[in-house]
């Protein structure tokens, strides 16, 4: 038992160290003006400085990418939300039957990769005109569809915790109206999942790069391809924050779920 | 086999848990083909000291034999004792045969005698026929007769009971309390933690009520559900019987 | 007077006005849902597979089965290599990375800052991540400093970080997260209280990890494998920044096949290998989703 919880020690150790390293590697090169080779004892101290991001995030193309992939985040957590609410409420309070329907397809999107889709896109909606993929916000719809499995899950997840359906009924035979049992019977129970998706959703766009790339948009993540070669510190750094905010994103996720009650068991599944 | 030879004894068994003690001194005797029942509140002892039994508790001190042979140090897979478990424990990938039959494999007997001996045990149980089918097949009441089974299969010398009633159904309870009476009538050596008030008092040969740690009455049932001697037993019981449940 | 029948009769969904959705058709309330589904992943879908069973120029087959024959068949096959190479990995870690977790359950606090951990990591990736592995690892890398301060010099032992090796090292960073995530709820199925029943009946702890423990896992195992394939097979970006562009990847191929379709009239197989790529992506969930179920069928 003693030498089991040893190795157990061990194992965690080595795998956080894994985790952590390459952050701590990735700072380094953001924030400290040495270069690698004449790295040593005596110049480990020397040098740090946040001028690199500060010069990176005041750029033109920072500013530009970044505005553009926050207002498809916000847009696709809103169509998400939109188009879902309704959808899950429905088969958790009028038809259940059809709730293994919803599911599944929200699971499809799994079995086709982004780069997959992008490609079929191209092919498919030639067809449409290119008038629709010219815009940046054609990518919003594709957004939502690739977060569909996390934000269904979500809302899924927060309306299964309890049979809402009973609730329902119970709350409408004792005289509320539609509107009130909404209010207070359906909508605090969708909070939770609410928040869930969107910060899922959101996170999932700052940081999509296959789509966006082959598409031809600028967004953050190409913004990190593009300028990784005239400005290294700099796009790293703008890459360690986009990290930093994404985990940021999740753990506080994680915990606002977790005290409501409802824990998150795999994000992904 | 001499009906009146120890089974099973406890000798001043002390157990702690940190700074809670969850036994003490506590003293108990079984002959042969005895039904004892433990009975307390919760957390009173009488869990610790059926794992105690099992070996999946040590004891700080004192010792625990099985025909006065000192099992104290044994680890529990050694101790030929069948134990059945309030949550019943069945092997959910494997179907009743080879859940009863493990603990036949487990020592080596061969597949036909295994087969025979499977089917006498799940007929002891009455579930006859039922030998394919899984656990998440069957009621509460079944899955417990299945863990009953396999546990008394292969002939241990006591039987621990821990509860085996708590989590079931009201109206399954009496088909496996009907079976535990059957496995008396044919001189199975039996410990039962239980709060089921009336089985204890007509089906015990010997009643055990524990409190914190501590046996505070020990006796034939007619004794202890009669006449307890000792004031918190007298509470103990009192509650039962005021809340109906004897 | 008969009210009770009334009343009955009078049920709650049958008051406007959401009451109106109980009699529209359940087709009706979930057609917005289900036309967004079919534009926006259906369609595109289906033109990749309309265009993978069109042959390339200069050629009578299908393109989809041009494109597992020759030199073609190398991208799938490298793909599905490092795949494999980092499911496996990342299982066998994952799945110690649980044990570990459960077997030391006395320190509250450890499996929730575990799980939120997993939970975070397993969906990292992309570029920033191979910004950093290119900062540890790369020609310029911290560690690949420290290594070679301590004599393991990396570039003359041959390794890049963006070939193989080390896409399978980056890879694992978000692969044992999510087998982790995977392996966490299955090592918990494990109740303490099946290896008392086993050892009540008198299974020694090999006996019970090899009849019991096991193959109670396997299904999880599996399973898990079977994720992280996916998982890593639709991967794109990470490659694609640690290459630039230049893997060998089958995800990475595919752009290059279709970014210069016009002139070489190669774009189908683009298009074949995206096809693929989705037959690939079908078994591999089909399997995980199906052992998943299995195991949790004995988890009730």
């Amino acid at each position: 038992m003693i030498r089991r919880n040893f190795w157990s020690k061990v194992i965690l150790v080595i795998v956080a160290a894994f985790y952590v390293l390459p952050m701590i590697a990735m700072a380094r090169f953001s924030f400290q003006r040495v270069p690698v080779i004449k790295l040593g004892w005596s110049t480990l101290g020397k040098n740090w400085t946040a001028d690199s991001l500060i010069d990176a995030v005041t750029s033109e193309r920072f500013l530009q990418a970044g505005w553009l992939s926050i207002r498809l985040a916000l847009l696709s957590v809103v169509l998400s939300l939109v188009i879902l609410i309704p959808t899950t409420v429905y088969v958790h309070v009028m038809k259940k039957s059809a709730r293994s329907y919803v599911e599944f397809l929200s699971i499809l999107p799994y079995v086709v990769p982004p780069i997959a889709l992008v490609v079929g896109i191209s092919g498919a909606m030639k067809v449409l005109g290119t008038w629709f993929l010219a815009s940046p916000f054609s990518l919003v719809p594709f957004y939502v569809i690739i977060s569909l499995p996390f934000t269904f899950r979500s809302l899924d997840t927060s309306l299964g915790a309890i049979d809402l359906k009973t609730l329902v009924e119970a709350s409408r035979s004792l005289g509320a109206s539609w509107m009130r049992t909404t209010r207070m019977v359906i909508l605090p129970n969708l909070k939770v999942g609410i928040i869930n998706a969107s910060f899922l959703s959101f996170a999932t766009v700052l940081g999509e790069f296959t789509i966006a790339s082959l598409l031809l948009k600028f967004t953050l993540p190409a913004y990190l391809a593009e300028s990784q070669g005239s400005n290294p510190q700099g796009t790293f750094s703008v890459g360690l924050l986009l990290l930093v905010v994404s985990s940021l994103m999740f753990a506080l996720m994680n915990r606002l779920s977790k005290r409501k009650g409802h824990a998150l068991t795999g994000l992904t599944l | 086999m001499n009906p009146q030879e120890t089974a099973l004894r406890f000798s001043g068994v002390r157990k702690t848990f940190g700074q809670v003690t969850a036994l003490d001194s506590f003293d108990l005797e079984l002959k042969q083909g005895e039904l004892v029942t433990l009975l307390g509140p919760s957390g009173c002892g009488k869990t610790t000291a059926l794992r105690i039994a099992a070996g999946f508790e040590q004891p700080n001190s004192g010792s625990v034999f099985v025909k006065e042979k000192d099992v104290t140090a044994l680890p529990a897979h050694t101790r030929n004792m069948g134990m059945v478990f309030q949550n019943y424990s069945l092997f959910p990938h494997m179907s009743v045969a080879e859940n009863v039959g493990f603990g036949l494999r487990v020592r080596g007997v061969d597949a036909a005698e295994r087969d025979m001996l499977v089917r006498e045990a799940v007929g002891r149980v009455q579930l006859p026929g039922l030998e394919g089918r899984y656990p998440h097949q069957l009621s509460g009441g079944q899955q417990q007769r299945v863990a009953l089974a396999r546990a008394l299969v292969f002939q241990p010398e006591v039987l621990l009971l821990d509860e085996i009633t708590s989590s079931l159904d009201p109206e399954l309870v009496s088909e496996v309390l009907d079976v535990v009476r059957e496995l008396k009538a044919s001189g199975m050596t039996l410990v039962l933690a239980t709060h089921e008030m009336g089985f204890a008092r007509d089906t015990s040969d010997v009643v055990c009520v524990l409190d914190g740690g501590h046996i505070i009455e020990q006796g034939p049932p007619s004794q202890v559900f009669t006449a307890p001697q000792s004031e918190r037993a007298q509470q103990f019981l009192q509650s039962i019987i005021n809340s109906g449940r004897l | 007077m008969n009210l009770t029948v009334r009343s009955e009769r009078d049920s709650l969904a049958e008051r406007v006005p959401f009451g109106v959705f109980k009699h529209m058709r359940s087709w009706v309330v979930l057609a917005p849902f289900t036309l967004f589904v079919a534009v926006f992943l259906l369609w595109p879908t289906f033109s990749v597979f309309r265009s993978a069973l069109q042959p390339v120029e200069g050629s009578s087959k299908p393109a989809m089965l041009e494109a597992i024959s020759g030199q073609y068949l190398d991208a799938i096959l490298y793909s599905v290599r490092l795949s494999a190479l980092t499911a496996g990995l990342g299982a066998v870690i994952g799945t110690l990375v649980a044990v570990s977790a459960v077997s030391l359950n006395q320190f509250k606090g450890l499996r929730n800052v575990l799980v939120g951990y997993s939970a975070v990591a397993a969906n990292l990736g992309g570029i920033p991540l191979a910004f950093a592995f290119v900062a540890s690892l790369g020609m310029q890398g911290l560690y690949t400093k420290l290594l070679s301060v301590i004599g393991i010099n990396l570039s003359d032992l041959g390794f890049k970080i963006s070939d193989f090796s080390g896409i399978v090292i980056v890879y694992l960073y978000f692969q044992i997260p999510l087998m982790t995530l995977v392996m966490l709820p299955a090592v918990d199925g494990l109740k303490v209280t099946l290896k008392e029943a086993a050892a009540s009946v008198g299974a020694t702890p090999r006996q019970y990890w090899r009849s019991i423990g096991i193959p109670l896992l396997s299904p999880s195992l599996l399973g898990g494998f079977l994720l992280l394939f996916a998982n890593a097979f639709s991967a794109y970006a990470t490659a694609y920044a640690l290459s630039a562009g230049g893997s060998n990847l089958v995800s990475v191929q595919i752009r290059f096949y279709l970014q210069g379709n016009t002139i070489t009239g190669k774009s189908n197989l683009g298009y074949a290998l995206a096809a693929w790529m989705i037959v690939v992506m079908v078994l591999a969930m089909s399997g995980y989703l199906g052992l998943r179920r299995r195991s949790e069928r004995w988890r009730k």
